[in-house]
């Protein structure tokens, strides 16, 4: 967790001590209080027989909810989280002088186009995913990048290192990964990625894929300048662009390569056949789109690990995870327009994409260890 | 070597919830104390014998090994400070298993 980050200033020796002890709040919460919980659960799915009914988990929700020590574990599990926002923010609030500075760049090679008329879509502004204050969307104005350093900085706390670390950047490489393994002719020169957040995805295309011109488009304008500014840090050059995912403004035909990291899932079960439609629409013939996401649902396992879910969904703000891991991406890709269609998972990339361990196949290896791909050719 | 009570009377009209939440406030207040007085003490004694500022502790960035004690640490506070959670699953757990 102590590597240095390129965008966000190192935290004083203090929020450096406050973040550790979130990210180890969460980790006890996780490792030591859970698992009392998930053997009381699977004892309690036995004994009330809730595999019977025609709502396992509901059912089994409900009875939990019935015991003191769930409801405070949940309580646990949530401040846990607003915790994490709170330090972060603080930091980054006495802090905001040098992350302007270091926002800005002289001689960007890259872009941010942001639309000050732009309106979020609803399924967005109802509700602040990951109870991260102000969402994707909001913006302190003046140029403010705080928002981006906000989600960067606290989602790589989230991920608790499982991910990448500070960069956060596993789910872009085994995206990557993903279109070395399945479309090695591919060599792509233009590149978008739909729901790009703070670029922590993105700039993997850029590395893969030198030669490319690369975009990334999301609703937030504080976050997409953070995205611009860390790019620039990083060394890549990508384009940025405040719009809706679901319709972009551009032309038919203009990419090679559309891509999406684990954003499906916090979109509205509209805006999932839209952003596939799109996607299909932004690509030239024999183009390809790759859509990574969480494993789905039917892989997730046991009964507990679907209740976990589904109380991160309700406590943790993510209300259309399960339509988004219960579709049919096989069908929605073919009604979208897509050939060759292909679903499954794709080892993650620990690294470059190019030095990945490239195997695509039908099981899911773990969180973290595959990613689940919907993928296909226009 | 347990750290649980037998036989601890109920309170009447104190939710269970509640009285867990006390016992976390009480738990953390305590550990604040004692870090504050030991970081007051060091501070007086290293300051009177010129030995830090209050910069050079701003601009303190500890070392691998200070990195393994301070999250040992930070567990060993987290366990104490969440025992009482910690307790009332395993005792939900017990009273499930009597089913």
């Amino acid at each position: 967790m102590n590597a240095p980050h390129p965008m966000i200033p190192e935290p004083s020796h203090d929020e450096m001590a406050e973040q550790l002890f979130v990210r180890d709040l969460k980790l006890f919460v996780m490792g030591d209080l859970e698992p009392v919980q998930r053997e009381m659960a699977m004892q309690v799915a036995d004994a009330v027989d809730v595999r019977a009914t025609n709502d396992p988990v509901g059912n089994l929700r409900s009875e939990m909810m019935e015991r003191p020590s769930f409801r405070q574990w949940l309580g646990l599990r949530r401040e846990s989280q607003r915790l994490l926002w709170d330090v972060v923010g603080d930091s980054l609030d006495r802090r905001a002088g040098e992350l302007a500075q270091r926002a800005a760049i002289a001689e960007p090679k890259g872009s941010v186009r942001t639309n000050p008329d732009f309106r979020a879509p609803g399924y967005l502004v109802d509700g602040d995913v990951h109870l991260m204050p102000g969402g994707y969307e909001a913006d302190p104005g003046e140029g403010s990048v705080a928002q981006g350093a906000l989600m960067d900085r606290g989602g790589a706390i989230y991920m608790l290192g499982r991910n990448g670390g500070y960069l956060n950047d596993f789910r872009g490489q085994t995206a990557m990964a993903h279109v070395l393994t399945c479309y090695p002719d591919l060599d792509p020169k233009r590149i978008v990625e739909l729901g790009c957040g703070v670029g922590s995805s993105t700039a993997p295309a850029a590395a893969c894929f030198p030669d490319a011109e690369v975009h990334g488009v999301d609703v937030g304008a504080s976050m997409l300048r953070y995205a611009h500014a860390r790019s620039e840090r990083l060394g890549v050059a990508v384009h940025y662009s405040q719009q809706n995912a679901e319709s972009t403004d551009f032309p038919d035909g203009s990419f090679d390569l559309v891509y999406t990291c684990a954003v499906l899932h916090e979109t509205s079960q509209s805006a999932v056949i839209n952003i596939l439609k799109e996607s299909r629409r932004l690509l030239r013939p024999g183009g390809v789109a790759v859509h990574l996401e969480v494993p789905l649902l039917m892989t997730i396992g046991s009964l507990w690990d679907e209740l976990s879910a589904e109380l991160e969904a309700d406590y943790n703000n993510e209300p259309y995870w399960r339509g988004a891991l219960t579709a049919d991406y096989e069908a929605l890709m073919r009604t979208a327009g897509f050939a060759e269609v292909r679903t499954g998972y794709q080892r993650a990339s620990m690294g470059a994409a190019r030095d990945a361990n490239l195997h695509f196949g039908p099981d899911s290896e773990g969180v973290f260890r595959s990613w689940f791909v919907a993928s296909g050719r226009a | 070597m347990t750290r649980s009570t037998k036989r601890l009377m109920p309170i009447p009209g104190l939710d269970k919830a509640d009285e867990q939440t006390m016992a976390m406030i009480v738990a953390l207040t305590s550990e604040v104390t004692v870090l504050r007085a030991r970081l007051d003490a060091f501070e007086r004694i290293a300051e009177a014998a010129g030995l830090v500022s209050r910069a050079d502790i701003d601009a303190f960035t500890p070392g691998p090994e200070a990195d393994v004690e301070r999250a040992a640490q930070r567990r060993r506070t987290l366990s104490r400070v969440f025992r009482a959670l910690r307790e009332a699953g395993e005792a939900d757990l017990a009273a499930q298993q009597a089913v």
